[in-house]
């Protein structure tokens, strides 16, 4: 899982610039940084669709600040030890400096009715981010999908759904939402799935 | 107060908990428990954590520089951003066994769970926070740049703020 072929090893600076800017950019909360990670590797060639979901589901399953543990596990998957401490002194270095100045300055900042007002329009444009973040995360999974027919389709969504559904309604917490779906996933998508097994001898047996 | 166990209680709550506010609860017994914090230390962390740039859980960092200074700003920093090394420790292990087909499929399930949760979390912030049609233009409006991919981020937050300051202003 480290660069795509073709492309050579990121320099650090290039590591370090890249993450300063999300770090700059990241305004409204964790979505809008998740969205500038995921433009950054793909767009570089750093990572494929698939990669970086793969990245961002792993870092869920351990303790910790999500977004710190992907900019910790990208840098390091980049260059080793030095890109990830690149990585997360360009993540950290701005908005760390910016959160503590805020805090300082925080009770003449609070009462300012024009901040309030941009922040009402600030939260749905960051709800908008991740509604794009999470259509552009499905297309890689989609297009496998389709290749692997109706059933896998309806897999998919089924599955994305039901997340869905036990994290809001369920309140689920996180974690046994993604365990949930990764027993998801081995009971119905892929060679090795139970369904794709069931799949296989139902069709054998049609034939005889 | 004692750094080390200062130190050691943000250390302990980023530990137990997964990102964004979960340290909170532990925090929120431990320091109050000692009288090294009050309430409305943590109100204005967590209003600075939503305000300032980068994830969430940076609130933790306000939180630092509110009950210990720079150097309770410098500890929270620290205590944030070593479980990343528990993150490669599982980025690890699962490169020796992702090419089983049973560990295949359970990473695609988990790429879906993750997409469903982006949803869930988009969903949860839309019922809290938007509350009529100016939430609504302006989200719809974000989506539709950030999918065109015409407008760089800092664009789409910028014009966001100033039709918030537009549309909100006046009407309080």
């Amino acid at each position: 899982m480290a660069y795509m072929k073709g492309y050579p090893p990121p320099r650090l600076t290039e590591i370090l610039s890249a993450w300063l800017s999300i770090g700059l950019q990241s305004f409204g909360g964790g979505s809008t940084t998740l969205y500038l990670i995921h433009q950054a590797c793909t767009t570089r060639g750093w990572l494929s669709e698939a990669e970086f979901a793969k990245a961002w589901a792993l870092v869920q399953i351990s303790p910790g600040i999500n977004l710190l543990k992907l900019t910790g596990v990208i840098g390091f998957q980049l260059r080793g030890w030095p890109g990830l401490l690149a990585a997360l002194a360009g993540l950290l270095l701005p908005s760390a400096t910016i959160t503590v100045l805020m805090t300082a300055g925080f009770a003449a900042l609070r009462d300012q009715p024009a901040v309030k007002a941009a922040m009402r329009g600030v939260v749905p444009a960051t709800i908008g981010l991740s509604l794009s973040l999470a259509i552009q995360m499905m297309r890689s999974p989609l297009t496998l999908a389709r290749r692997e027919g109706r059933f896998s389709v309806s897999a998919h969504i089924g599955l994305v759904a039901t997340a869905a559904l036990l994290f809001v309604v369920g309140r689920a917490s996180p974690v046994l939402v993604l365990v949930l779906g990764g027993l998801g996933g081995m009971l119905l998508l892929g060679d090795g799935s139970l369904a794709q097994r069931g799949l296989h001898r139902l069709r054998r047996e049609n034939r005889r | 107060m004692n750094p080390l166990l200062y130190f050691w209680l943000f250390l302990k709550a980023s530990l137990l908990s997964t990102g964004g506010l979960g340290n909170l609860p532990f925090l929120h017994h431990d320091l109050l428990a000692l009288g090294w914090a009050n309430e409305t230390d943590f109100v204005s962390a967590i209003a600075v954590g939503q305000l300032s740039p980068g994830p969430t859980g940076l609130w933790t960092i306000s939180l630092g520089y509110l009950t210990f200074g720079w150097a309770g700003a410098g500890l929270a920093l620290i205590a944030i951003t070593l479980p990343t090394l528990l993150a490669l420790v599982v980025a690890a292990l699962h490169r020796r066994v992702e090419t089983h087909p049973a560990v295949q499929s359970f990473t695609r399930g988990i790429a879906l769970a993750v997409i469903g949760l982006t949803l869930g979390v988009a969903w949860t912030l839309f019922q809290s926070t938007v509350t009529e049609w100016r939430g609504v233009a302006i989200m719809v409006g974000a989506l539709g740049l950030a999918l065109s991919k015409r407008a760089p981020v800092v664009i789409v937050l910028g014009l966001a703020a100033l039709a918030g300051w537009l549309l909100f202003g006046t009407t309080g």
